[in-house]
């Protein structure tokens, strides 16, 4: 049976090595940027989430200034336009595909944008790079909103019963009580959602971002070799992303083993 | 007695959860004056911590109100002394009322001293030199100045009490509320979180106590209140309420646990 693996065409590989290099690169950036803004985002959409911002919480009160029970109106004033705001982004970015999200960005709103075509390092290209960025942060934020927002509800509720009752006001017990302690115990989470991102990359590809998945198309072009290059794509995905969650674990370890000091 | 001043005065104080079915509490009207040593005693489920909750506002009434140093503070805003209508501001308040909870809540990512400079360098504005001195000061009452540097998770229960207790008073707050602070410590550990509360008593504190600790309300406090059901059943002295009770479900009360 012939195998669908020709070892001779690996040697032909060799002439684009430059390209999975840069690829590589690519990638790595592009995650490290994507989590970046994705963490940005999530923290503002969780805070939103959770803020207890009620402009029309007048329309809920008795006569006596006290909140109603029941009702329409009582409705109406425990309504948050923050949350909500914040609720439907995560609900749509989470439950509409990656590639539709990239290919609206990248089509939609960068071409109302128009980006300066500079070269970075010699051959990123940042009209294609940075709509790409954006579109996995936009989509990432939504993922890490929900890590995020875990974790703050995580934090025992006495916390935020001590502060407040020491008189720090709200943004004060979140900045130094809670959000220490919640960031500490989502850092894995958040650095799972990075290896996420890693793969989740590959499809800024499709926009034209030079990442490793472009490197296979390139070569797959010029020399109709698909399969071969494309496991030295599985290849580097995996020795990228297998070794930073083996790392994660081990931190992780290492941070419940503080705890118990 | 001589009259007293009032430090707050609660009227009619209700919280009531799901719709009403629930009355946590169902009218309270009583009043704090300073210098009161207050316990509040009575069975699991009384409404005696969301009373005491309710004076800081951690729960938010559904009726009624609590005038503290002359201001409704379950009204959103009030009308001060020159007639003009402000918002009320809650953190101000709390500054001003410190509080002990049952599971000491301090905080685990900070040392001791960190616990105790927090509130006042973020909120009183101090500066940290002038904080830490302080702190150190009351750490040293409570003989735990030796444990400044260490983290909450180090310290015994009582331990933790005690610093939570002068992590309140560090905000030179002008009453002191307790929440069960003896219930989570192990027997051996009551001992020495009560002998820093009488301490406070004796220094003349106005303290609410919520407590399981008879002898401790019968010995420093200066007024017990009985409460059932979400109501307040009895009040008076301690002589009245520990060797006179009047109301039948304080006297079944009292049987159990005296």
């Amino acid at each position: 049976m012939d195998s669908f693996i020709k070892l001779s065409n690996f040697p032909k590989l060799l002439p684009y090595a430059q390209l999975f290099w840069q690829g590589i690169l690519v990638t790595v950036l592009l995650s490290v940027f994507t989590v970046v803004i994705g963490f940005c985002i999530a923290l503002l959409l969780a805070l939103m989430r959770l803020s207890n911002f009620c402009p029309l919480r007048f329309l809920g009160l008795d006569k006596n200034g006290h909140r109603k029970q029941r009702g329409f109106l009582a409705a109406v004033g425990r309504f948050n336009p923050l949350n909500f705001l914040a609720t439907a982004y995560v609900e749509i970015l989470r439950s509409t595909p990656v590639i539709v999200q990239v290919f609206i960005i990248y089509y939609g709103v960068f071409s109302l944008i128009k980006l300066p075509s500079v070269i970075l390092f010699g051959f990123i290209r940042f009209d294609r790079f940075f709509p790409g960025v954006v579109a996995l942060g936009l989509n990432s934020g939504a993922y890490l909103c929900e890590i995020i927002r875990a974790g703050i509800q995580s934090i025992d509720g006495g916390q935020t019963e001590a502060a407040r009752s020491l008189g720090l006001s709200q943004a004060q017990n979140m900045r130094y009580v809670i959000l220490p302690q919640a960031v500490k115990n989502i850092l894995p989470a958040i650095a799972n959602e990075f290896v996420i991102i890693i793969k989740e990359s590959a499809i800024t590809y499709t926009i034209g971002v030079q990442d490793i998945m472009s490197a296979v198309n390139a070569v797959k072009g010029a020399t109709f070799i698909i399969i071969e290059p494309l496991l030295v794509a599985t290849a580097i995905y995996f020795c990228l992303c297998f070794p930073t969650s083996k790392l994660i674990a081990y931190f992780e370890r290492r941070m419940s083993r503080g705890d118990k000091r | 007695m001589a009259t007293r001043d009032s430090l707050i005065k609660v009227t009619d104080l209700k919280k009531h959860y799901n719709m009403g079915t629930i009355k946590a509490l169902d009218g309270i009207t009583t009043e704090i004056f300073k210098g009161d040593v207050m316990a509040v005693i009575g069975p699991s489920g009384s409404g005696k911590s969301t009373f005491l909750r309710s004076l800081n506002l951690l729960e938010e009434p559904t009726d009624g109100s609590i005038v503290f140093d002359g201001i409704d503070i379950t009204k959103k805003k009030y009308v001060d002394a020159n007639g003009k209508t402000v918002n009320l501001n809650i953190d101000l308040l709390r500054q001003k009322m410190g509080m002990v909870f049952q599971h000491f809540n301090l905080f685990p990512h900070m040392t001791i001293l960190g616990n105790m400079t927090l509130a006042p360098m973020k909120v009183k504005g101090m500066s940290k030199d002038e904080a830490e001195e302080k702190a150190l000061a009351l750490l040293d009452r409570v003989g735990l100045k030796d444990r400044a540097g260490a983290y909450p998770i180090q310290l015994s229960g009582g331990q933790k009490q005690r610093v939570a207790i002068v992590r309140a008073l560090a905000m030179e707050p002008e009453v002191m509320l307790f929440d069960e602070p003896t219930s989570a410590l192990d027997p051996e550990m009551v001992g020495e979180v009560l002998d820093v509360m009488k301490e406070l008593a004796q220094e003349g504190m106005t303290m609410v106590c919520v407590t399981h600790e008879m002898g401790f309300a019968r010995e420093v406090g200066n007024r017990v209140l009985f409460m059932a059901d979400g109501l307040l059943m009895e009040e008076g002295t301690p002589e009245q309420v520990f060797d006179h009770p009047q109301n039948p479900r304080l006297q079944d009360f009292l049987a159990k646990v005296l």
